[in-house]
């Protein structure tokens, strides 16, 4: 059931929704946006890279730095209609899942 | 096993597949079953109670969803039932005729398994890009996630 990284994991967790909004406008590199965190850069930097995996931002190399962007297209897909009900209709066959489940269990 | 998860839109149908670790009787009869369908059906943390169920090509599924503060009234109407391989349904009760949309669920059997094929059919392609493009303007008040996005926008377009 391991689902890759997706766009509604991403902006679940409050410091990544906080590096969202930091990009939105300019680009910083991973050090700048971990300044604004009382977290440790290394940290930060799993945050950056799991936006990245899903393709909420990109990474790009300048010289010795890396910069992130924002993509902001990526993040309409939360509001499209088609995703919403993708997503709902895969959360109740999760439910649909872990219900069948628990009934054979007990039938055993 | 992945790929048996999917979910793809073609033209104006959207389709979902899931391997379920079941055999297709009780798949069948999760689906079609007041006590069962329950225990799963509805967002969650909503509960559900059935007015009535006849799982019969015209008879109804009249059930009321209860959460965020008040009861939903839900009605759904049979068009194929194949025991155990096949349920049709429609949805009704949308303001305009032109959002409603029916529902294939395909049951087949895989090594003792299931594999669940959900068909929605919409009017047409074009309404499902209308919906897209309203579910802003319906959800956006009360959606976290369309707030934020509007946010990030805002903030982008400075």
């Amino acid at each position: 059931m391991a689902q890759t990284k997706d766009i509604f994991q991403a902006i679940a967790d409050p410091t990544r929704r906080q590096i969202i909004g930091m990009l939105a406008g300019k680009s910083l590199n991973v050090n700048a946006i971990a300044k604004e965190f009382d977290i440790t850069r290394q940290a930060v930097s799993l945050h950056v890279q799991f936006l990245n995996d899903c393709g909420l931002i990109v990474i790009k190399q300048q010289g010795r730095e890396r910069y992130c962007e924002a993509k902001f297209e990526k993040l309409n897909e939360v509001t499209d209609w088609v995703n919403q009900y993708r997503k709902y209709w895969d959360k109740k066959f999760d439910s649909l899942e872990s219900y069948l489940a628990k009934i054979q269990k007990k039938k055993k | 096993m992945e790929a048996y998860n999917t979910f793809r839109q073609e033209d104006n149908v959207l389709i979902h597949t899931r391997l379920l670790n079941a055999p297709r009787e009780l798949v069948w009869e999760v689906w079609t079953d007041p006590e069962h369908i329950k225990e799963w059906w509805g967002p969650d943390g909503f509960s559900l109670t059935t007015k009535s169920m006849r799982v019969e090509p015209g008879r109804v599924w009249d059930f009321v969803m209860h959460g965020m503060g008040r009861d939903w009234l839900n009605k759904i109407e049979y068009v194929e039932v194949k025991k155990p391989s096949k349920l049709t349904y429609r949805h009704t009760g949308e303001r305009s005729e032109d959002y409603n949309f029916t529902v294939s669920i395909l049951f087949e059997e895989l090594d003792g398994k299931t594999v669940l094929t959900m068909k929605s059919v919409f009017k047409s392609k074009e309404i499902i890009e209308e919906l897209n493009k309203k579910v802003n303007a319906i959800e956006g008040g009360k959606q976290t996630l369309n707030r934020l996005v509007s946010y990030v926008e805002s903030l982008a377009k400075e």
